[in-house]
């Protein structure tokens, strides 16, 4: 069973994402912060990360997948860094701030707006695993 | 800025009563004490900053409301054989803001006369510090409101988005089989979800609008393109409906100074309404064109109209044509307002006719860019 390490602070939005998840038969772990988070990828080894922004601070998720992501070869998080990362986004489409996956500035592999559409976040979830 | 008003006024002020130094010093927040905020020659003032307390010369120039001379002494009337001092007060419309102080190294240097020649500049340095510490409030009001926005974005947005994305979870079945009556109890609820979304977006969008800081810089634009972009999107709707949308814009780009997110918020708000507020078989024209040194957009339908007594309200913030709300369309009565906001940010007009069940016709006209003015 897939096992996928949920990153977010606020548990509605994790019970939120675990409901359909759990229902296609993944394994769902919850971390409440960034710092929760990166131990729990060492402790279980996920086989894919779903990542809130705004945490502890306004950031914290970037923090997180900039860390995961250190091109470092001495990184703590070396033997971590291929497994894919789902950013979860709160932002209001018709702003300026529009953001797309972007490796130069964040690397994550792709994202999810908030509120979920159930059905988006499980196909998103099913081809980022390669299932 | 107001350190540049008081620079210039110092040495305006030195230059004309050909004294030794000159110094402004203004009032700080709390109206105890003198703050230098400019000087100029070799002005010997005691201290930078001095409690009103400490200067009786101070004190009478602020509450004489005219000049005051004083001789063989500083402004903390502390001895200074040979030296005379002229103090005038910056007020502007009955309110102190501080003082000019001139200084020179001779003994009965000033007299009233120059302290009556000096009166017409501290008048008009007074207004020039009034004028900028009122834009320097302005300036802080927007920077907290603009904060305000940012904070509100996200506590506004995140429970409504927690709470779309659970009630979404269970209409899906993912927790466990609905009944019939659970299936239609959940819609109802999703269905308001979404109203409170959109209406919480278009506030901040109207709150974000009103913050000038928070917007791109405004630089010429493509009416043409902005509008291809919103008609190819709204054309799928209008052919579920039923409805004919047309768009017939010339080859010219038809520049004004506007953003392109700007634009398009405009046009989607315009063409929308008109796709929600015309029922099967109608049509919907969008139509954009150069009138002299402006352009002028024009989108009419055949739709449900607006009554006569609701046009005076349209552009109002939360208002809704009571015939718009009976037709049970999602709507928040916030669209036009923004519109309006950035139709006029752009230098342009909006004007809307309207026959009841005829159809409304909205008129948005820009100045053309890079004429005239810009």
């Amino acid at each position: 069973m897939p096992k996928i390490l949920v990153i977010e602070d606020d548990p509605d939005m994790v019970a939120a994402v675990r409901m359909p998840l759990e229902a296609h038969g993944y394994e769902v772990v919850a971390a409440a912060s960034g710092a929760e988070g990166l131990k729990k990828v060492k402790e279980i080894h996920p086989d894919l990360i779903i990542l809130d922004v705004m945490m502890e601070t306004t950031t914290a998720g970037f923090q997180v997948s900039l860390q995961l992501r250190s091109p470092d070869p001495a990184s703590e998080y070396a033997p971590y860094r291929h497994i894919p990362i789902l950013m979860l986004t709160a932002i209001h489409s018709t702003t300026s701030l529009r953001f797309g996956p972007d490796e130069a500035y964040l690397p994550v592999d792709d994202f999810v707006d908030k509120p979920i559409d159930p059905e988006v976040l499980v196909e998103k979830v099913r081809r980022m695993i390669g299932q | 800025m107001e350190a540049e008003v008081s620079r210039r006024l110092a040495e305006a002020a030195l230059a004309a009563a050909q004294a030794d130094g000159a110094e402004v010093r203004l009032l700080d927040e709390a109206g105890q004490r003198l703050v230098v905020t400019a000087a100029a020659g070799d002005a010997p003032h005691p201290a930078v900053s001095l409690a009103l307390e400490e200067s009786p010369l101070a004190r009478e120039a602020l509450a004489g409301g005219g000049p005051v001379i004083g001789a063989d002494v500083d402004l903390t009337a502390a001895p200074r054989p040979g030296s005379s001092l002229l103090c005038l007060p910056l007020q502007h419309e009955g309110r102190s803001l501080g003082l000019l102080c001139l200084h020179a190294h001779l003994p009965r240097r000033f007299d009233t006369t120059d302290g009556a020649r000096l009166t017409p500049l501290a008048a008009l340095g007074a207004a020039a510090v009034a004028v900028t510490q009122a834009l320097a409030e302005e300036k802080n009001l927007e920077a907290s409101r603009a904060q305000f926005v940012r904070v509100a974005t996200h506590e506004l947005r995140s429970p409504v988005a927690v709470a779309q994305s659970l009630v979404r979870g269970v209409l899906k079945g993912y927790a466990g089989p609905l009944t019939e009556k659970q299936q239609e109890v959940f819609s109802r609820i999703s269905h308001r979800l979404d109203f409170l979304e959109s209406l919480v977006n278009d506030l901040l969008d109207l709150a974000a609008g009103k913050a000038p800081e928070l917007g791109e810089p405004v630089a010429p634009v493509s009416v043409t393109a902005s509008l291809r972009r919103v008609v190819v999107l709204w054309q799928p709707h209008a052919e579920e409906k039923g409805l004919t949308l047309t768009l017939r814009v010339p080859r010219d780009p038809l520049l004004v100074h506007a953003t392109e997110e700007g634009l398009d918020r405009v046009f989607v708000n315009l063409v929308s309404n008109a796709v929600k507020y015309t029922t099967t078989g109608g049509t919907v024209t969008v139509t954009a064109e150069r009138a002299g040194g402006q352009v002028e957009v024009v989108v009419s339908d055949t739709g449900i109209g607006i009554p006569t007594e609701a046009l005076p309200h349209l552009f109002e913030e939360f208002y809704r044509a009571p015939n718009a709300k009976a037709l049970g369309e999602v709507g928040t009565g916030l669209g036009l307002a923004i519109v309006r906001d950035l139709v006029q940010r752009y230098g342009g007009r909006i004007g809307v006719q309207s026959v009841v069940g005829a159809g409304t016709t909205f008129t948005v006209t820009f100045p053309v860019a890079g004429e005239g003015s810009g």
